[in-house]
């Protein structure tokens, strides 16, 4: 177990350098001037070289690249070429907010996807499934953003129960990420971003119940339990959803790791101040301290839930071993 | 008798040869650079029919849109390479001053790496922006300025299309729309509208939404369109731009030009930076200098770079020389230098000299300025929040100025609607869906305006057929810009022919946006045949004995 948790381990570090060096040369080769961004192309050529100089662009590119390298060694994401501030607090005061976004929705995804799965399941065949069904991929396959607008026109534009994006209402301000978290402001502003994410979330995890449970009711051990005269609540519930559990499980560990990187849409349409709005941004302007530092940071989560996910299963399940054992 | 004969001869000889003289080679297929339709919806479709209008002078035309940091890259930095462009000037209050524009977009000396992107080199026009840029006698000035007009006007080195208006909305059961400001070219989402505005009710917050998030806020910094909203209102110039388009005294008292090349400035009285400490003569200084220390703002360094000295002759009085008399340095430079804190700024200035960063790159916590707004907080991609500066002269009647940030232009749409914003301040979506929401409710009004700014199509000059005068004009004579106006921008803009918007009455020469030579298809198929251009097969030919060596744009 110890070995495989190493040998995992060395995996995450390779994918991560590789992601880090991908992202570097990346941004690099992209045509044109990054000052062109955000400087007026009229001015002169020594603003620009100043410009550039400042941000360290004028040495040659491999040079760059050991300079970023050792930096991340130290932990240190650069300086954002817009905001002036240091990456890796801006992304210290997104990262917050993303991972609220994700964990709230993915689990209200995934609450209601277990149990709606394992009902239709139980219920196969009948209207209720004839609807279900056709409705969870309707919105799994609906884009993000298409949903999010019908969203805000309904509960936010017409009916006006929701704000219409942000964070916080206009000029408020909270101090720290915990005063937040405490606040109805904020869960009032969040609720239509996380909903949209939950709609498009709930799918997977109620298709996938679905079927693992459709499975499990054949299975012996059910047909035993039927036999015993168990109630049906108790077959469902206890014996057949309880095993069906474990591919949803590893699907909500590897869907927290690319949620976090996958609110991109959902936070630009609801201007939710998350990592994946800060992306966007940094891709727009070429911020390429700013978005390398995003992409890093997205990649690492994914590759470790992968991990966890990989390393949970073994825990989860006895039949799962990572040895030779025979 | 016999040498008459000779030369006779000779004549009809030539004449005969000329006239059966094949045409030219057939134009290369041209390339019309624009941004994607996604960036840019206006101009991607008035590039389209730009180019539909010059096929049917039987030219080959594509329309080939690149990602921002490309185009900009192609058209100012590879200026042998493109044929033609759209291209924009925006709007900005300093441009009310038509000196920078008439300057610089058109001198011969701004060619290489300037503003003169098209390479018009004329020194008749030289000549002629140089005498404006020296006048001070304003309708002296006016007659040149105008000169300038008819001359670019007969040379066509753009396709002029369109000058845009300014579509902004607010909600008037909120705010009184009496004391709003309106500025020439600029319209009421303004400085002057900022400081005067009145609430009707309970509601004192000036809410506003930008779609796009500022950089840097700092003195020394300019922070695209949207942030300098913010930084205008925190740090006080010397002068200021009124509503009437004109330079007036701000944080100075008074501001007079003794000679040519100086200007004298009397600064007010009773001034105080928001850390409480005063504003001195000393600061105001320290301000007209520090952008031309070193390399350390290379924004702001243009801005000083025709002054020579800065001398304190006075407890409140300064003697500014510069290097050449210089029209409108009351609108370019005092207008547009922001007042710094010495206090503050001068320590970081001394921090920057062995460091390759620069000022632009620094920001304060909380930045201090001396201006009738104040910063509360800054979150560059949420909201910036400003609050009245009560020890101001010209103390706001609001209580907070709030920029909401959200990249969503509908979403905003919605929050003007449901009151999360009040001010619709940056709107580039479809003009109709704005016009549908103030059907449905009163309370929200647009207030539309002409723009300083304008959008054109330029003829690289460089790359021929392009250095013809007669080529460019029936190109020109050729586009529908009224179309343009009322399809491809929605009715937002009106038809230009200048780079000086009607907005700036004064400076813009009365119906030049009729007097386009040509006019139509059949007068600019005339001026290029006159001009030697031979349709074959409905395709355009260069006129007799003119070989394409112009590579096309790949």
């Amino acid at each position: 177990m110890l070995k495989h948790a190493l040998g995992r381990l060395g995996h995450l570090v390779l994918v991560l350098w590789a992601v880090t060096t991908l992202t570097f040369v990346m941004f690099r080769l992209m045509p044109g001037d990054p000052t062109l961004n955000f400087l007026s192309p009229s001015f002169s050529e020594e603003t620009r070289a100043a410009l550039l100089k400042s941000f360290g662009l004028d040495r040659p590119m491999w040079e760059q690249y050991l300079i970023y390298m050792a930096n991340l060694l130290r932990g240190e994401l650069g300086m954002s070429f817009l905001q002036g501030k240091s990456v890796v607090v801006l992304l210290g005061e997104a990262l917050p907010n993303t991972v609220i976004l994700t964990v709230v929705s993915l689990s209200c995804a995934y609450a209601f996807g277990v149990v709606a799965g394992a009902f239709l399941a139980f219920r196969r065949g009948g209207l209720v499934e004839a609807l279900a069904i056709p409705s969870a991929l309707a919105t799994r396959a609906a884009p993000e953003f298409w949903l999010g607008m019908l969203l805000l026109t309904g509960f936010a534009f017409q009916a006006g129960w929701f704000p219409t994006g942000g964070a916080l209402s206009p000029g408020k301000e909270l101090g720290s990420f915990s005063t937040s978290l405490v606040s109805g402001d904020y869960w009032w502003h969040l609720a239509l971003p996380a909903l949209t994410l939950m709609l498009y979330l709930q799918g997977l995890p109620l298709l996938l119940m679905r079927a693992t449970m459709l499975d499990v009711l054949n299975d012996e051990f059910i047909v035993m339990a039927r036999m015993k005269g168990l109630s049906r609540w108790s077959i469902v519930i206890r014996h057949a959803a309880r095993n069906a559990l474990l591919p949803v499980v590893t699907a909500f560990a590897l869907g927290l790791g690319a949620s976090i990187g996958g609110n991109v849409v959902v936070e630009t349409v609801f201007a939710w101040p998350g990592i994946g709005r800060l992306l966007v941004q940094a891709v727009q302007t070429a911020d390429y301290p700013l978005a390398q530092g995003a992409f890093i940071l997205i990649a690492a989560v994914l590759v470790l839930m992968n991990t966890v996910a990989d390393l949970a299963y073994a825990l989860l399940d006895p039949r799962v071993s990572f040895g030779a054992k025979r | 008798m016999m040498r008459w004969l000779l030369v006779a001869g000779f004549s009809i000889t030539s004449l005969a040869h000329a006239l059966a003289q094949p045409a030219g080679d057939a134009v290369r297929p041209l390339v019309l650079l624009t941004q994607p339709q996604a960036a840019s919806p206006q101009d991607y479709q008035a590039a389209e029919m730009a180019a539909d209008a010059w096929k049917a002078l039987g030219l080959k035309v594509t329309v080939r849109p690149l990602p921002g940091q490309q185009f900009n890259q192609i058209v100012w930095y590879e200026r042998q390479r493109w044929d033609t462009t759209t291209w924009q000037m925006v709007g900005r209050p300093e441009r009310s001053d038509p000196d920078e524009l008439t300057y610089n977009l058109f001198v011969s000396t701004n060619i290489a790496n300037g503003y003169n992107l098209v390479g018009l080199n004329s020194p008749d026009y030289d000549r002629l922006a140089q005498a404006q840029r020296e006048e001070l006698d304003l309708p002296k000035r006016q007659a040149l300025i105008r000169q300038t007009q008819d001359y670019i006007n007969e040379q066509q080195p753009y396709g002029f299309m369109v000058h845009p208006k300014n579509l902004v909305a607010f909600n008037q059961k909120v705010w009184d729309e009496s004391t709003m400001q309106v500025q020439a070219g600029i319209g009421i989402r303004n400085f002057w509208t900022w400081t005067n505005l009145k609430p009707k009710g309970a509601q004192k917050d000036v809410i506003v939404n930008s779609v796009a998030p500022p950089t840097n806020l700092s003195p020394f910094n300019i922070p695209g369109a949207q942030g300098s909203w913010a930084t205008e209102l925190v740090w006080d110039r010397l002068m200021r731009i009124g509503p009437d388009g004109l330079p007036r005294p701000w944080a100075a008292e008074s501001v007079t030009r003794p000679t040519a090349t100086t200007v004298e400035v009397v600064l007010r009285s009773g001034m105080m930076w928001h850390d409480g400490l005063p504003v001195t003569i000393e600061d105001a200084k320290f301000s007209l200098e520090a952008p031309g220390y070193g390399d350390k703002s290379p924004m702001y360094r243009p801005f000083v770079s025709n002054i020579a000295k800065v001398e304190i002759t006075g407890p409140m009085k300064l003697l500014i020389t510069l290097k050449r008399p210089d029209a409108a340095f009351l609108v370019s430079s005092l207008s547009k230098l922001n007042l710094a804190p010495m206090h503050i700024w001068a320590p970081i200035f001394e921090d920057l000299k062995n460091k390759p960063e620069t000022a632009e790159s620094i920001m304060e916590k909380l930045p201090i300025g001396s201006g009738p707004f104040k910063f509360v907080s800054v979150k560059l991609t949420e909201q910036i929040v400003l609050e009245a500066n009560p020890e101001h002269w010209a103390k706001p009647n609001v209580s907070r100025w709030i920029m909401r940030i959200a990249p969503n232009i509908e979403a905003s749409l919605g929050a003007l609607k449901s009151g999360e914003i009040n001010f619709l301040t940056d709107y580039t979506g479809d003009p109709e869906l704005l016009t549908s929401l103030v059907k449905s409710n009163p309370d929200i009004k647009v207030a539309d305006s002409l723009d300083i700014g304008f959008r054109f199509i330029a003829y690289n000059e460089r790359r021929p057929p392009f250095n013809d005068v007669a080529f460019r004009r029936a190109l020109s004579a050729v586009m529908d810009r009224e179309a343009m106006a009322a399809d491809a921008y929605g009715g937002a803009a009106v038809a230009a022919n200048s780079w000086i918007s009607p907005a700036l009455s004064f400076w813009a020469s009365p119906g030049i946006e009729k007097r386009v030579p040509g006019g139509n298809l059949e007068a600019a198929k005339k001026m290029l045949k006159d001009a030697g251009y031979v349709l074959i097969n409905g395709e355009l030919h260069y006129p007799p004995g003119v070989k394409e060596t112009t590579p096309v744009f790949q």
